[in-house]
């Protein structure tokens, strides 16, 4: 995929870094014979006492997208430690589905932020990937179903 | 009675750390199967190493455990030296070989542990590490009846089979399958043509719940790989589709092979099960991942 002049991005970076406008997508980008701090033409880099910038603290959650099941599509933000899909009123993630045991799967992020799933005995069983478990680690992707509940586990980003 | 089995390492060869192997993982062959209060371990990869905190943190209680070993190549026997349960004294393993006398596993568990190698000394082990056999082929270890089968591999490797209570799991890696079939050469003028396998290894395997088996290659990768000791996925599926077993598990992925490359090459064999048993559960062995039985 190739991303044009001023899209979003490290051009955006760049320009910010440089103290100069940022062309927006599509508008014409002006070309000039003379020197200037952003002339793409110029091969020669300025040599500048490099400032460190603070590094991104961004933290997003994983989710588990439910693509099939009541009120699909829904996204549910794994933001705590461990937490319960279920039928029960009182689940951190609770479906109104017969098909569930009110205590289904737990998930849970282990110390190498990677999540597990983990079958609490559930009537119906766990599938990750069409493939019964009894637990698994999840991956960006991974299908999760829960009787005829289906979500897709997506990875989301911890510092 | 409840058969729990758990892959702490998939990979064949060598490690394979890194983003590329991150689904699949890059750990060298370990796969552990409960039974009961019993704990079988095939293969001591590096994958042993998380298989043996994972033991520690289970609660204080001795640990009795069985090793049963494919073979004694590099990428099954690595872990060993970093298995922590082997350094406390209360626990006791039983390392063993296929008949009365063939102490050759255990001494290579040693001898990898020699000054030259490695740091501790096998002496040093503090846990009590006991060489014993499988009688005759067969042995009953806690009511599960353990058997073995002897596989095609440069120097020779063994598929073994635990059977408790109608439940029963095979693991065989490290076999190059295609060079069993009676006419090896044939499965080239029809890939797609079912490829029959040796009865005796259908006998072995037949009815299992879960078959864990070696499914290195691709069909076309395999041709340069010929006496290299692994099979083409392909012929795995035959193997699982004519002894009927319940599901079969992919395992030894070759370093080669990214996550994309295990999808593809799990999709093909999910492909070619489906045209014949479209019931048979086909899968990618990956660390962490945990199946119940029973």
């Amino acid at each position: 995929m190739s991303r044009s002049v001023g899209a979003p991005g490290t051009d955006s970076v760049w320009a910010i870094l440089l103290h100069a406008p940022i062309p927006t997508a599509g508008a014409p980008v002006a070309m000039s014979s003379q020197k200037t701090k952003n002339d793409w033409n110029d091969e020669s880099t300025s040599e500048i006492s490099v400032t460190l910038l603070p590094l991104s603290t961004e933290q997003t959650h994983s989710v588990l997208e439910m693509v099939q099941g009541p009120g699909s599509p829904r996204h549910y933000e794994l933001y705590r430690p461990e937490m319960v899909v279920g039928r029960a009123i009182d689940a951190d993630v609770p479906i109104n589905s017969t098909d569930l045991s009110r205590r289904h799967v737990l998930i849970k992020r282990a110390a190498s932020g990677q999540h597990q799933i983990m079958d609490l005995e559930s009537r119906n069983g766990v599938f990750v990937n069409g493939v019964k478990i009894h637990s698994a680690t999840l991956h960006d992707g991974d299908s999760v179903q829960l009787g005829s509940i289906l979500f897709v586990y997506h990875e989301g980003r911890a510092t | 009675m409840t058969f729990f089995v758990h892959f702490w390492g998939t990979r064949g060869s060598i490690p394979t750390p890194g983003h590329m192997t991150k689904k699949y993982g890059g750990n060298t062959s370990c796969v552990e199967i409960r039974c009961d209060d019993s704990l079988f371990i095939c293969d001591g990869g590096t994958g042993l190493r998380e298989l043996g905190l994972d033991l520690l943190n289970r609660g204080g209680r001795p640990i009795t455990g069985h090793f049963f070993y494919s073979h004694t190549h590099w990428d099954h026997i690595q872990g060993f030296p970093f298995f922590t349960p082997a350094y406390v004294p209360q626990n006791t393993f039983h390392v063993y070989g296929t008949a009365e006398g063939d102490r050759r596993t255990y001494e290579l568990l040693s001898g990898q542990m020699r000054s030259d190698y490695f740091p501790v000394d096998f002496g040093e082990l503090r846990s009590n590490i006991v060489a014993s056999h499988l009688d005759g082929g067969a042995r009953l270890i806690d009511g599960c009846a353990v058997t073995f089968y002897e596989q095609q591999h440069p120097g020779r490797s063994w598929a073994y089979s635990f059977v408790k209570d109608g439940i029963k799991i095979v693991y065989a890696t490290d076999n190059e399958l295609d060079l069993t079939l009676p006419d090896p050469k044939s499965v080239l003028t029809n890939l797609s043509a079912p490829r029959p396998i040796p009865d005796a290894f259908l006998r072995f395997c037949h009815g299992a719940d879960l078959l864990i088996s070696d499914a290195q290659y691709f069909d076309d990768e395999y041709e340069k790989k010929v006496g290299w000791g692994h099979p083409r996925a392909t012929t795995v599926i035959d193997l699982a589709l004519q002894a009927e077993v319940k599901q079969v598990a992919l395992f030894h992925h070759d370093p080669m092979h990214g996550d994309v490359d295990v999808d593809r090459k799990i999709a093909l064999c999910k492909e070619r099960a489906a045209k014949v048993n479209p019931n048979l559960v086909v899968f990618g062995a990956r660390e962490g991942l945990e199946l119940r039985f029973g």
